[in-house]
């Protein structure tokens, strides 16, 4: 018995098998259906953008590229200038990175080049622990057990550094004095949420680093920190980078821990110990609220938010695909 | 480790286990008997009984004000045992998104503290008339929290330097005048006010309007553009908290939020010049003095009366006097009926002030205008 | 024979002084670094256990009528919530993890793993979207659906679709790196017996990965049982439990635990932490199961 269809011998398994070949009808509706699944990633991604973008246009119309820029934030006037949730965002989630960051590489190489296989397996549990607690318990927790138990440390911090030129601008009282609920408190709750993805993420970039290298570090004698330095580093450089850019997305969109522990209040200020507002913050507490040109500016705003996810996200992944590309060339 | 397949069952055994348990006791809502343990819980529950349940059935949705909250929820609770075939969501956005929801058909009513401003008159779809039940009466407490310091008493005036920013430390000398004896702290005054449109916020205004004369230039308004030092927040709750959580704080909120928070509240100079507290007596005194219009809307506040509250304000339910369906009419006048019945009972343990008899009899009676 | 004096000498002893000192710091260094995520880790599985247990009782999880925010603890339950958190993440997990495991399939099956332009595409972007933030999704669905629905849009199906959004792209991810594990030479033996790729997919690659698909699934659905962002806008909110998920506001945890957070009163910080602590055991449950899945296909795919 012959199929009706010879396989190509030069094609590999798996390849696309073209819909005009005679096949049946259930193969080519599979694919199909296939098909439209993966497109329906494409689907979304643009609806998302056309949809806020439209919209969005109610409120850009009336404020143009200059309500980006602006840092009113009139509600009662029909004054929406978007610059302090976008500063309260990028604030928020830099703070976050920076506390993250060391301590999620430093897990990351724990796992990788310190700690044998099997005393792994508990700290990556602890890392899925991490991981699954749902933002809105960090807020929670956030709000009713840190901001209390933080705020004496910000005011005895401030009244510490008060009169020291740069440091009383960053930590210093501001006029209202200090709050539990300040930009400072959102990054660090960002941070324990970014900390398993840049961690798990690290971790995947430098497993992909060749053994020969590192074992020809050992070879010449280094300490593992030199190898770590002379081996590791130089190969997962680029997809470290693009693991702590994930992270940095991830920070900009969190919305619910950041809606309670900001302290939703409109301001552009240096003071980090004050309270501030970030975008995806103001959407959740005022979009119930909100009608008319408010609710269009807080759509225009997602929508600012959507692009910026997507172009951090973007060179994080392309960035993270060109190191494992690389590396697994070499 | 060796995962036994008798593990994994054993453990999605028991996921869907509680699942399927959790599914099978909460569809049994209609029968719920915890209900009535609300309802015993609440001195009304012999005067909910009394009320008959109608032939409607199904839900009613209704948003806004959050000066109805604690009303809205408590009734919704109540009315359970009352007619069981009725559910009633409320959803409190504040008032200003509640008359949108409304606008909108999202919801079969909405809570405001206010009539429909005069530019929102063109939002309102062509052809329909809107019908005010007033449902409440309350006052706003000016709640602060001061350490060491009880029975603040403060007027109209010195009210709106404070809020307009005017007067910004608490040892202030205007304040000093008012409270002699107290001891007031030389710390700046951290205003806490409303950053959504409130009807509170409007009925607040409008008093200092009425009150404070030329000290207040702010305007009334659902949303007034208070100093930049002051924490706006999003809803009645949220000032509450705030006020309960910054020392050396000041903030406008419905009185039954405010006692139900914990919070202090300052007596307030009435037109008579005596300092009341507020209480759901004086807010019922106040409401005393008032003789609504035709379409039911009034204002309650800095009304005459030796023991009367001068910042008083009272909420309303709209809704369309046509209905699309027989449906929708029946289930609202059940549930209106209801509030203005024997819903009222539910209103003085909530630090709230029921409508005068006369201000009910007439809401009652306007009942029958709901139609389909 | 060479002359061995003029090669550099190896030194083969321990490293001594500060490269010995600067590698022991960092050592440490990472040690703490782990020592630093058991703090936030524990204090708040401390917290929620200690502030929700009080909470939590047979009633507490049942009683469909959720109390009015003033009333103390006791009234009342989370019932309508746990039925809505369950109800709508069920719904989200039909639609999303069939459609995710679909489109990994097109990636690695009919792609080449990305080598075609359209599969890397979607590879790429599905990695991308991993990062649109939960609230956007929620901006979507609800321009999308709930505000052309008018009176009906609110429901907990529109929630559903809006966490089958954020979870598309997880289930996505996770299926195409198990499908990428399953050796070549099972299709191609799959294929020299005659089969159709359809064939080979559905009855070799899939059940071969199956246990990697359903533990990445499930720690999908953890992640969107969680999720309160995109129910803000899509599910509305209400007073009892409502369990029809097409037609008519619902209620679900997070969204319990966010409106509560925000309360002043003392009755209604209780009942959040104790709907914290029903999520935290839910999600951890999730993981658990997750778990033991990911340790079933490392055992077979060794």
């Amino acid at each position: 018995m012959s199929t009706g269809v010879q396989a190509d011998p030069a094609k590999s398994a798996g390849s696309a098998s073209s819909l005009t070949r005679r096949r049946p009808l259930g193969d080519r509706g599979f694919q199909v259906l296939a098909l439209v699944a993966g497109l329906l990633v494409l689907a979304i991604l643009i609806g998302i953008a056309v949809s806020t973008a439209q919209q969005g246009a109610d409120w850009f119309s009336t404020a143009g590229f200059k309500g980006i820029f602006s840092t009113v934030w009139d509600v009662g006037n029909n004054q929406f200038g978007m610059m302090a949730f976008v500063y309260g965002t990028v604030i928020s989630s830099v703070i976050a990175i920076i506390i993250a960051v060391p301590v999620s590489l430093g897990v990351a190489l724990l796992l990788t080049e310190v700690v044998p296989r099997r005393w792994g397996q508990p700290i990556i549990v602890i890392i899925d622990l991490l991981a699954v607690v749902p933002s809105v318990v960090w807020g929670l927790w956030g709000i009713l057990v840190l901001e209390p138990w933080i705020e004496p440390i910000y005011a005895s911090i401030a009244s510490g550094v008060n009169g020291i030129p740069v440091l009383d601008n960053l930590f210093g009282e501001s006029n209202g004095g200090v709050s539990g609920a300040s930009f400072f408190t959102c990054g660090l709750i960002l941070a324990i949420m970014i900390t398993p993805i840049i961690t798990s993420l690290a971790r995947e970039v430098i497993a992909t680093v060749p053994a020969i290298d590192k074992e020809g570090a050992y070879a010449l004698g280094a300490t593992r920190w030199e190898m770590i330095r002379g081996a590791v580093w130089p190969h997962s450089q680029a997809g470290v980078v693009g693991a702590i850019l994930v992270g940095l997305g991830r920070a900009m969109g969190e919305t619910i821990a950041a809606a309670l522990v900001i302290g939703s209040s409109v301001q552009v200020t240096s003071h980090l110990f004050v309270p501030g507002y970030s975008i995806p913050a103001v959407i959740a507490n005022q979009f119930g609220e909100s009608s008319g040109e408010f609710r269009s500016a807080l759509i225009g705003l997602g929508l600012v938010l959507f692009v910026i996810t997507i172009i951090v996200n973007l060179v994080a992944r392309g960035v993270v695909e060109r190191s494992a590309r690389r590396s697994r060339g070499a | 480790m060796q995962f036994r397949g008798k593990q994994v069952v054993a453990a999605s055994g028991a996921v869907a286990a509680a699942i399927a348990l959790a599914a099978c006791s909460s569809s049994s809502s209609s029968s719920s008997s915890a209900p009535s343990s609300a309802a015993a819980s609440t001195p009304a529950a012999s005067a909910s009984t009394s009320a008959s349940a109608s032939s409607a059935s199904g839900t009613i949705s209704g948003a806004g004000s959050t000066f109805q909250t604690n009303f809205q929820q408590g009734a919704i609770s109540a009315f359970k045992s009352v007619d069981p075939n009725i559910t009633v969501n409320y959803n409190p956005v504040g008032s200003g998104t509640g008359r949108t929801d409304l606008y909108a058909n999202s919801v079969l009513y909405a809570g405001s503290d206010s009539p429909i401003p005069s530019k929102e008159a063109k939002d309102v779809p062509a052809g329909k008339t809107v019908l005010y039940f007033p449902v409440q009466i309350g006052p706003i407490a000016i709640a602060y929290n001061l350490s060491g310091v009880t029975g603040l008493k403060l007027d109209a005036t010195v009210l709106a330097e404070i809020f307009s920013g005017k007067i910004t430390t608490w040892n202030d000398p205007a304040i000093k005048a008012l409270n002699p004896s107290a001891s007031l702290p030389s710390s700046s005054i951290s205003l806490e006010v409303r950053s959504d449109s409130s009807g509170t916020t409007a009925n607040f205004s409008q008093y200092l309007v009425d009150a404070a004369g030329s000290a207040w230039t702010l305007g009334t308004s659902s949303i007034i553009s208070f100093p930049k030092s002051a924490h706006a927040n999003d809803g009645g709750s949220a000032v509450a908290a705030a006020v309960k959580a910054t020392p050396n704080s000041i903030g406008y909120v419905d009185f039954s939020t405010a006692t139900a928070t914990g919070l202090t509240a300052a007596s307030i100079k009435n037109s008579a010049g005596d300092y009341v507290a507020p209480s759901s007596q004086s807010a019922a005194a106040a409401a005393t003095h008032v003789t609504p219009k035709a379409n039911l809307t009034f204002l309650t506040v800095d009304e005459p009366g030796a023991t009367s509250y001068p910042i008083t304000y009272q909420s309303w339910d709209l809704v369309y006097a046509k209905q699309p369906n027989a449906n929708d009419a029946a289930l609202l006048q059940a549930w209106l009926g209801y509030l203005l019945g024997a819903g009222q009972s539910l209103l003085t343990p909530l630090n709230l002030a029921p409508l005068p008899a006369s201000i009910d009899a007439a809401a009652k009676a306007q009942l029958s205008q709901i139609t389909s | 024979m060479a002359v061995v004096s003029d090669q550099p000498t190896i030194d083969l002893r321990e490293p001594g002084g500060w490269r010995r000192s600067k590698n022991q710091i960092a050592t440490v260094l990472m040690y703490v670094a782990f020592v630093i995520i058991l703090i936030p880790l524990g204090l708040v599985i401390f917290e929620v256990i200690a502030k929700g247990a009080k909470a939590i009782s047979w009633q507490f999880l049942t009683n469909s009528t959720i109390p009015p925010n003033v009333m103390p603890l006791g009234q009342g339950g989370m019932g309508a919530a746990v039925v809505g958190t369950l109800e709508i993440t069920a719904f989200a997990a039909v639609i999303a993890v069939p459609l995710g495991i679909l489109g990994a399939v097109y990636i690695n099956e009919y792609g080449g793993g990305g080598k075609s332009w359209l599969s890397g595409l979607i590879s790429f972007m599905s990695n991308v979207m991993v990062g649109v933030p939960s609230i956007v999704m929620g901006l979507f669905i609800f321009t999308v659906w709930v505000i052309p629905h008018g009176l009906t849009g609110l429901s907990g199906f529109a929630g559903s679709l809006a966490l089958a959004c954020l979870m598309l792209p997880l289930v996505i991810r996770s299926t195409y790196e198990m499908l990428r594990l399953v050796p070549d030479h099972l299709r191609e033996a799959s294929y020299a017996l005659g089969a159709t790729k359809s064939r080979v997919t559905l009855t070799v690659v899939l059940p071969s990965a199956i246990s990697g698909i359903v533990s990445g699934s499930l720690l999908a659905i953890a992640r969107a049982a969680g999720e309160t962002a995109p129910l803000l806008f899509t599910i509305g909110l209400v007073e009892s439990t409502n369990s029809n998920l097409f037609s008519g506001p619902t209620t679900a945890l997070p969204s319990q635990i966010f409106s509560n957070a925000l309360s002043p009163y003392v009755g209604a910080e209780e009942r959040a932490w104790g709907a914290a602590l029903t999520l935290i055991v839910i999600a951890f449950i999730l993981l658990f199961v997750a778990r033991i899945f990911t340790a079933r296909f490392t055992r077979y795919a060794r």
